[in-house]
């Protein structure tokens, strides 16, 4: 039952000190379950110590660990050895640092500058609406909920904002824009205005091509594209 | 290398908040609500608050909705009292209870999106543990957000700190304590990301950094976990509180230690060993697999000790299964979506046709920072340290006693955060931050230290080792024999440490550099953990003495343990408040020495 492969990890270096950058490979032999995070452990037990590499919570929850493997966006912690094999057909694997934020070292970016997008578009409600006389709690009915309600799972792993061709240019990015479009749909918010200005703004969902990238690589399966169409249409 | 050291730069703050997650952030949020005009940095270790470890949390919230006539505050003060083995003090349960409804009401007003019934009021849900009349029925107690409660908690506190505008300091971890004549003033930061050491003084200090998991080899907690918080009020000179206490969940997925929730068994998922035996039957013959999570750990760690648990390869650690196979698909599909899911991606099995692999999990540490009702720190059973506050996983105030009720964590750290910020304020209304000489010497010397260290040893190796030992002897099941050879082993690893090197000299993003000082801290956390076992020669809550299997009530007190030269601990007692049982009121008679039995 216990298969093993071989593996070659081919992974981009960075030393800030030296300012170099290159390629380094690591072969290691591994089981079938093993993570992609416990692989990058397992180099610096193992072989070398110094590579630098982001996770937390390893089991899909914080999106830390986004790195891209073979080009494509995703989470180490969630990417089984076997599913990568069979994924990318192949036992070599190219790992890069997303290029939405500036890489500080090795694997490790500044998510810091990729979650200011984030925070421009007001990830909170701006002006929660008051409760009903009466009330001591809003009441909204699950099917109000239902239809935004995957939106609010998302982890801001960035992964969607790394496949989109648009975010790199002036789009605040598909998963900023969807912390907007949430609050949009959310009738506890009261500050529609200023939430339309910005979704509408040059740095707006009009950036986007409807390639649906997004949706198409997001970890936790959201149909971030979806979202972005109903804010076109301004069907919150 | 040859550079030295130093402190780049120091930033003054009114309120200094060392850690930004559940607890950190609520509190935040409360003060910028309260005073606008505060300046408030608020640090975390991760990338950004929003990857704090409460964003993980997925079951619920416990609060009594006072408009419920079938529940009351007293069942849910008589059930964690009781769940906390008598080891709770009843002045915190008292008042982290009263204030569960008013957080939800806060959270729900801020957009959180919790779950709906049909009406469109809160919904709730059952937990283990939480009963209505004293035991008579269950209650309906616990608010959630699907299966991600925390991260719905996480995402409404980050989002109110930002907008009341909280600095955020991110990639950074306090390092040491500052004091003036006793009393606290900031902290030491180290900038991972940056690689610089700044001093950050401030009005009042609170700790907030979340869990310890990371002591040992499967855990439900997240990599950075490793205890900073109580390493550093060790450092400090000051005692930590109960951290033998340690809670262990039965079902975590092999190989991590990811949590597999309660509802695996209580939808009728039955226990197997090696011989596929339903090994339950034999340990608790009527609520076999339904028994309390402790029984249920310690069952299956009997199994596997007794060599009838199975080896995974892969990642090298002995487990049971669980079997689904029986239950419908309906069952797989809807009410275990979120663990069969977890089986997938984490084993790539199948639940509905294949065994699924699972072990006990150190999952929560019920001990911590010792803390009055108001979030105080103490250094002693009656005096406090001015200036210093902490909430949340890493203190103990203690409303969790020695096993804590599942959904009262998140409760706990919304309640203190707001009651710690209360006291904050009224602390910075009466005093003036004085500055500190020399400031940061010893996280200097310390980094230093890491740097120029030469040998042969390896950080990871002893990690490795330092965890798989603790699982193993100060783990679901503890005894005499084992704790020493425990706490020798410590010892051991920690001389090995210091001939651990470190290759990257450059300070930016020294991930060596910080996972050698997380050794330290994960092994000063396991010698108190360690020591505090050993001292308490009974079994209480989840701490378990095979050597001695009753509680006992020579032990009816709080451990305090300080450690200033590493191995050399000095213990101290705390009272445990039993003032609901003497106020002599209404039910005051539930609130005695009872047995744990349900
Ligand atoms: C998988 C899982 C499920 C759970 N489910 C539930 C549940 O359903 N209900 C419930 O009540 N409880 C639950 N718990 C327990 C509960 O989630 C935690 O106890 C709680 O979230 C801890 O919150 P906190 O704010 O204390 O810590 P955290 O949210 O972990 O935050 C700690 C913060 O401190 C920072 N930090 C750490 N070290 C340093 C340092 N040296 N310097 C600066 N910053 C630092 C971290 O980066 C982080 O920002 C669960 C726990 C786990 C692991
Ligand atoms: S939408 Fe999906 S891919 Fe994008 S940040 Fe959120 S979780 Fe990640
Ligand atoms: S659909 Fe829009 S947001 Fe999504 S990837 Fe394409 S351009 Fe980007």
């Amino acid at each position: 039952m216990s298969k093993s492969y071989s593996l070659t990890l081919t992974i981009r270096r960075f030393d800030p000190d030296a300012s170099r950058r290159w390629f380094q490979t690591y072969t290691l032999s591994t089981g079938p379950i093993l993570r992609f995070v416990d692989l990058f452990r397992r180099i610096n037990v193992e072989q070398d110590a110094t590579l630098a590499w982001t996770s937390s919570c390893e089991h899909a929850q914080c999106g830390s660990c986004s790195v891209k493997v073979n080009g494509r966006p995703m989470l180490a912690c969630e990417l089984l050895v076997e599913n990568a094999v069979n994924l990318f057909g192949t036992t070599k694997f190219r790992i890069e640092p997303v290029t939405v934020a500036p890489v500080v070292r090795d694997l490790v970016v500044d998510w810091e500058k990729a979650y200011e997008r984030v925070h421009r578009a007001k990830p909170y409600l701006i002006e929660p609406k008051e409760l009903p006389p009466g009330m001591t709690e809003h009441r909204i009915s699950p099917g109000k909920i239902a239809r935004y309600e995957e939106a609010t799972r998302c982890i801001n792993c960035f992964c969607c904002a790394e496949a989109c061709l648009s975010s790199c240019r002036n789009f605040i990015g598909p998963n900023a824009a969807m912390a907007g479009i949430v609050r949009m749909m959310d009738i506890r918010e009261t500050q529609k205005e200023e939430r339309l200005d910005l979704l509408y703004s040059e740095e707006g969902i009009y950036r986007c091509h409807t390639s649906k990238a997004c949706s198409h690589v997001c970890p936790k399966e959201i149909d971030v594209a979806h979202f972005i169409a109903l804010a076109k249409e301004g069907a919150f | 290398m040859g550079k030295t050291l130093q402190i780049h730069s120091t930033l003054a703050c009114d309120v200094l908040i060392i850690g930004a997650g559940g607890a950190g952030l609520r509190c935040a949020a409360f003060i910028h609500e309260r005073r606008p005009d505060l300046k408030v940095f608020a640090v975390t270790k991760v990338a950004h608050p929003q990857k704090s470890h409460t964003g993980t949390a997925q079951g619920g919230l416990a609060a009594v909705d006072p408009k419920d006539r079938t529940d009351s505050a007293l069942f849910h003060m008589f059930d964690t009292w009781k769940g906390g083995d008598c080891s709770s003090d009843q002045n915190v349960v008292r008042k982290i209870v009263a204030g569960g409804w008013e957080e939800v009401q806060w959270l729900e007003l801020r957009g959180m999106h919790l779950s709906r019934d049909e009406e469109g009021n809160i919904s709730k849900r059952q937990f283990g543990g939480h009963t209505v009349e004293f035991g008579k029925g269950d209650a309906l107690r616990a608010v959630f957000e699907a299966d991600r409660t925390g991260k719905g908690i996480m995402d409404t506190v980050w989002g109110e700190a930002l907008k009341g505008g909280a600095l955020f300091i991110n990639a950074t971890v306090a390092t040491e304590l500052l004091f003036n004549e006793g009393r606290c003033v900031g902290a030491v930061l180290f900038k991972v990301k940056e690689g610089e050491f700044v001093a950050a003084l401030a009005g009042a200090t609170v700790l907030a950094t979340g869990g310890s998991g990371q002591v040992y080899r499967i855990t439900t907690n997240c990599r950075n976990n490793t205890g900073d918080g109580p390493a550093v009020i060790l450092r400090a000179g000051l005692p930590v509180m109960d951290p033998e206490a340690v809670q262990f969940h039965p079902t975590g997925i092999v190989g991590p230690g990811i949590l597999a929730s309660e509802a695996l068994r209580s939808e009728g998922g039955i226990l197997r060993n090696k011989d596929l035996e339903p090994f339950m039957e034999r340990y608790a013959p009527k609520m076999k697999n339904l028994a309390p999570r402790d029984i249920v750990a310690r069952s299956i760690e009997m199994e596997i000790r007794e060599g009838r648990g199975i080896m995974n390869p892969d990642h090298q650690l002995e487990h049971v299964w669980i079997d689904l196979r029986h239950l419908p698909d309906h069952v797989h599909e809807v009410k275990l979506k979120e663990v069969a899911s977890f089986f997938k991606t984490y084993a790539n099995l199948d639940s509905r046709t294949q065994l699924c692999p699972v072990r006990p999990s150190n999952h929560y540490h019920m001990g911590g920072i010792p803390t009055n009702e108001y979030g105080e720190v103490q250094k002693s059973a009656d005096a406090i340290v001015p200036g210093l506050f902490a909430i949340g996983e890493c203190a103990c105030a203690s409303l969790h006693g020695f096993n804590r009720l599942g959904t009262n964590s998140l409760l706990e750290l919304l309640v203190m955060g707001r009651c710690a910020g209360e006291r904050v304020l009224s602390f910075l209304k009466e005093n003036r931050a004085p500055a500190v000489k020399d400031a940061g010497e010893a996280t200097l010397a310390l980094f230093a230290r890491y740097l120029e260290a030469q040998g042969k040893e390896n950080v990871g190796l002893i990690r490795q080792e330092m965890r798989a030992m603790m699982t193993g002897k100060v783990g679901v099941f503890r005894d005499e024999t084992g704790l020493q050879e425990a706490v020798a082993s410590l010892a051991d690893l920690k001389r090995r440490a210091a001939q651990a090197p470190v290759a990257v000299k450059d300070m930016r993003m020294n991930q060596e550099l910080l996972e050698r000082w997380e050794l330290d801290n994960l092994l000063d956390n396991a010698m108190t953990i360690a020591q505090g076992a050993l001292m308490r020669k009974e079994s209480r809550g989840a701490h378990f003495r095979e050597d001695y299997p009753e509680r006992s009530d020579e032990y009816q007190f709080h451990t305090l343990v300080s450690m200033t030269d590493f191995g050399k601990v000095c213990f101290g007692k705390r009272p445990i408040d039993m003032s609901i049982h003497e106020s002599g009121g209404e039910h005051a008679e539930r609130f005695g020495i009872m047995p744990r039995k349900y």
